[in-house]
């Protein structure tokens, strides 16, 4: 064989003196150690004794011929890997004769091996990604939260009490977020700007790549104006140029000396994008004055001294909290919390927990490979104890059956783990390409090597281990003589995997099934309005260009009209916001505001919040959203003077019971910081149908709609909303022209709604799709091992079904026999599967949407699958089994 | 030649890391006077420890077979003193330096059990 002479050489040249290894081939062993025994033997002739007595006391004197040989064999070197590739070689011919054998085993490990490997690539780089931070576990986020935010913030007058009194940190930092920004020179673009503390990127363990940090004098509102450029932007404008640096650049109008340039790879703690770093220069004697009294909103990061933990530094900071907590109106005091926690907590909270459930739906189904492996080997092994006695009467040692065992273990580990690393990489770019934009990082996912080689590991390991186990038991000299019987340990071991094995697939499919019918419930969600049709029109207004609400009414009027000119627009209206509301901006205040004349004050800090919306007449009839009582705002009241509302159904509902909420007074109560009753006073003019409002999944707010009137303030947030018959792409060119011929320098955005909402779907659908497929798959691998295993159980026992049949037991006798251990394995599997997985899916319960952890369908159907599928295979086998001649059961095997 | 227990039982293949150990170093100073076939050898050191050490030929040769691995004694084919075609060890360089070393080291090592055995003597 070609391949064996190359392992020769290999050999020759690892082991060094060659021409010992060649010259000392077996025969010539067999010759030397002859030679030794002939001396022997003519040695004792010449003592005197006569040849036969002297043959016989030279062999004697000799000892065990063949163990010398072996033994004087085993010195070359290279044995070690011979004798692997002599079991490897008897392996091959062992899978070559049993396929299926094979073929399952390493289907079941690739199977196991790629879903683990592609989902722990998909979830590492969430959650165990490396922050670009120097010691980036120390460092931490501290701020408030309330029920309307709870990702937490601070304020200015609140952070610097904090910062000049705080314990538990090195350093106390602050950003005061990313907003728009020009660069006002030639070549002018639009930016995002950053502003930050002096002692940011310090605090963080960042170092500029070129130039330095700010220095604190540039942190004064008057003082030396400086910026830090980030590496995209460096590369954008400037080519990496490091003479960039002390050069003067003009953003909004104001120059400013370029101090230093970021490194590559850094990031915003809460992930912004941010193209350039201002010093936020902040006045801080005006913090506690500005914004009544508690100043401007600003989120801060501080980096815990070395031995402190997080709750420590909670503890440490709570009475610091609690004093400044009295700046807080009293009313709202009690909803205000702090919050600590570390950044990557900060940054991945939404996706913690599908990762997790991903992660753990994977190794489930590693369990379950390893489970079916384990099976499949452990019952080949008590197949093949009949080859292993023969091979042992015949010399093998145990170590000797042991490694050939192993040898076989390994290779079809080998195998699946080359199928499994495939399977992974195809993986991974289904999963890429499925996935929404939402999920962080998922771009920069690769397959991971380190989890390739813990998965092989597990496998080799249960392969080890099972595979090992029925080689370990010394062959008995009746297995030589007997049929082969199982003996009761390792058929009580196949019994246990049968039932952990129903157990863990139960928990896998029930769970994916939960969050397939989440998702099916998610998709057919009722939206309240209709999306058929609609566009919806985004603008961006440069803010520069427009220096009063006059000049943004002005322009939005004008755009409207020039809308409703095109063909194939059948209305226009507009709005600030669009429900439903997902991960887009939109006004909302406190239910406690809502002053209804002739009722008592509202208590206060009560009753969460409440979606408020400006927008034209148009608005309900694009969207169909139907009027339910009262009438809707029509043309005429855009000019009219007078402040008019609508109320959603649950909202009027709320405010007025079972009272009619037509021509009721309501007036909006401020806290400033005592409860005052300052503006215009409203009139409920109607009541509309309920509208999605708090995203596809999310607990809908009630909602109010006031008037985008012709005399009111505009701001620059509005959208337009079309109704056309034309697709979005056939209408988009015109509207853009429109809107040139209004304002040529403003971007403008277009897109069905109906896409819109389906992209609301991007990621349950994602998640529904990878769990949906661990659901098939777990499926797929409970029912390969089920079947074997339960199978290999009934085939065991043809003969004794034989024996039966022969006396005189019937068909239908041996079917119950059958069923009925099975029933019993079922039963337990079933079980200990449903107690596992009621208590598993409390996990899922946020992930879930319009169905309890706990669906009744769900866990009658997936158990019963289960256990039709078990029971089918005890029966086919069995059914095969009485069919045989008894005869031929008893005789041949 | 009065049979030895230990030239009949096959166990004594299994020989410890000391008793290895010596066992190499025998067959090094044995070969270090001429070329000699295995059961030269294995007479030799019989005949000069005056039949105190008798070598098991289940571990005469995987002793000879693993010091020609290691290059310290090499083997040639030649006639034997009756004629007959045998397998001649020899010392090679490397094998020189090596019994050199290993005679040292044993004479460290008998000094070392010496004295301790002395120590306890007394008590």
């Amino acid at each position: 064989m070609k391949c064996d002479s190359i392992w020769a050489r290999t050999l020759r040249w690892l082991s060094g003196p060659s021409q010992a290894v060649v010259r000392n081939s077996r025969d010539r062993l067999d010759e030397e150690l002859q030679f030794h025994i002939e001396q022997s033997i003519e040695a004792n002739i010449a003592a005197g004794m006569t040849e036969k007595d002297a043959s016989r006391q030279a062999r004697i004197e000799f000892g065990g011929f063949e163990a010398a040989r072996e033994t004087t064999y085993r010195q070359r070197p290279g044995w070690l890997i011979e004798t692997f590739l002599q079991d490897a070689r008897y392996a091959l011919r062992s899978f070559h004769r049993n396929p299926i054998f094979a073929a399952t085993v390493i289907i079941t490990l690739a199977l196991g091996i790629g879903a683990t490997t592609a989902v722990f690539s998909v979830v590492d780089p969430i959650l165990f990604r490396p922050l670009p931070y120097a010691h980036a576990e120390r460092l931490v986020s501290v701020g408030l939260v309330q029920s309307l935010e709870r990702q937490e913030f601070t304020l200015g007058g609140f952070y610097y009490e904090w910062q000049a009194h705080q314990k538990p940190f090195d350093s106390f930092t602050f950003e005061r977020g990313v907003d728009e920004c020009n660069l006002t020179e030639a070549n002018p673009i639009h930016l995002l700007c950053a502003s930050v503390a002096q002692n940011f990127l310090p605090t963080l363990g960042v170092s500029p790549v070129v130039g330095r940090n700010f220095l604190p004098g540039e942190d004064l509102p008057n003082g030396p104006k400086a910026v830090l450029l980030s590496d995209s932007f460096w590369l954008s404008r400037y080519n990496r140029d490091p003479a960039v640096l002390n050069k003067t650049i003009v953003i909004d109008d104001q120059p400013r000396q370029i101090a230093g340039v970021l490194p590559a790879g850094f990031e915003m703690p809460r992930l912004q994008k941010a193209d350039i770093l201002l010093p936020a220069a902040m006045d801080v004697a005006a913090q506690h004055t500005v914004n009544a009294g508690i100043g401007y909103p600003m989120w801060a990061f501080a980096r815990l001294k070395p031995q402190i933990s997080i709750a420590q530094a909670k503890a440490e900071m709570d009475p610091l909290f609690r004093h400044t907590q009295e700046w807080i109106p009293p009313q709202f005091r009690q909803e205000f919390h702090l919050q600590i926690r570390s950044i990557r907590d900060r940054q991945m909270q939404a996706v913690y927990r599908p990762a997790w459930v991903l992660l753990a739906a994977s190794l489930t189904m590693l369990l379950i490979a390893s489970a079916n492996v384990a099976g499949l080997l452990s019952a080949r092994g008590a197949g093949r104890k009949q080859e292993l006695a023969v091979r042992s009467a015949l010399g093998a040692s145990t170590l000797r059956i042991v490694c050939q065992t192993l040898t076989e273990a390994v290779l079809l580990a080998l195998a699946g783990a080359v199928f499994g690393f495939a399977l992974a990489a195809i993986l991974l770019r289904i999963f890429v390409a499925i996935a929404p934009a939402g999920v962080p990082f998922l771009t920069k996912a690769r397959l991971d090597f380190r989890i390739i080689f813990f998965t092989i590991a597990i496998a080799l390991l249960c392969a080890a281990v099972f595979g090992g186990l029925a080689a370990l038991q010394k062959p008995h000299a009746e297995a030589l003589v007997a049929r082969p019987t199982q003996g009761p340990a390792t058929a009580r071991l196949r019994r246990v995997l049968v039932v952990m094995q129903i157990g863990i697939s139960l928990v896998l499919v029930s769970g994916a099934s939960l969050l397939l019918k989440s998702f099916r419930n998610l998709e057919q969600q009722k939206l309240g309005m209709s999306t058929d049709g609609v566009l919806s029109v985004q603008v961006s207004l440069n803010w520069s260009r427009y220096q009063s609400g006059r000049a943004y009414k002005d322009f939005y009027l004008r755009a409207e009209s020039a809308l409703r000119s095109l063909p194939g627009v059948t209305e226009v209206a507009i709005s600030n916001s669009l429900p439903p509301d997902e991960n887009t901006w939109h006004d909302e205040i406190r239910y406690d505001s809502f002053y209804v004349a002739g009722q008592p004050r509202p208590t206060p800090g009560a009753g969460g919040k409440v979606v408020t919306r400006s927008v034209t007449p148009g608005f309900f009839r694009i969207l169909r959203i139907p009027i339910l009582e009262g009438r809707s705002f029509n043309e005429e009241d855009r000019n009219a003077v007078g402040s008019l509302l609508i109320l959603s159904q649950s909202l009027a509902g709320r405010l007025f019971l079972r009272e009619s909420a037509i021509g009721r007074h309501i007036q909006f109560a401020s806290y400033r910081p005592y409860f005052v009753l300052d503006g215009p006073i409203y009139t409920v003019v109607g009541v509309a149908g309920n509208v999605k409002n708090a995203g596809l999944a999310g607990q809908d707010s009630p909602e109010y709609y006031t008037l985008q009137s012709n005399t009111g303030a505009w701001s620059g947030h509005s959208l337009f909303l079309l109704d056309t018959t034309l697709p979005a792409a056939a209408i988009a060119a015109s509207v853009q022209s429109k809107i040139a011929q209004i304002d040529p320098m403003t971007p403008v955005e277009i897109e069905a709604l109906t896409e819109t909402v389906d992209k609301l779907a991007d990621q349950p659908r994602f998640e529904s799709a990878l769990l949906g497929f661990f659901a098939l798959t777990g499926l797929i691998m409970a029912i390969i091992g089920l079947y074997g295993v339960t199978s290999f159980l009934v085939t065991q026992r043809t003969r004794e079904i034989g024996v039966r049949m022969a006396l005189g037991a019937s068909r239908s006798n041996i079917l119950r026999l059958v069923a009925w251990e099975g029933a019993l394995l079922i039963g337990s599997g079933t079980a200990l599967g449903l107690a596992m997985a009621l208590a598993v899916t409390q996990v899922l319960r946020n992930l879930l949407f319009g169905i309890g952890p706990r669906d009744p369908g769900t866990f009658i159907f997936v158990p019963s699958l289960l256990v039709l599928v078990t029971l089918m295979a005890m029966i086919i086998p069995a059914r095969a089994a009485t069919r045989i001649d008894p005869v031929a059961a008893l005789r041949c095997e | 030649m009065s049979p030895s227990i230990s030239s009949t039982q096959p166990r004594s293949t299994q020989s410890g890391d000391l008793l290895q150990g010596t066992l190499d170093l025998l067959i090094l100073k044995t070969l270090a006077l001429e070329p000699m076939h295995g059961w030269g050898v294995a007479q030799r050191i019989q005949q000069v420890s005056k039949d105190a050490l008798q070598i098991g030929q289940g571990s005469l040769y995987p002793a000879l077979h693993r010091l020609e691995y290691r290059g310290w004694i090499k083997a040639e084919w030649a006639s034997s003193e009756n004629n007959r075609r045998a397998k001649f060890y020899s010392l090679t360089a490397a094998g020189r330096r090596q019994l050199k070393a290993q005679v040292k080291n044993w004479g460290r090592i008998a000094a070392a059990i010496a004295r301790v055995l002395e120590g306890e003597a007394p008590a």
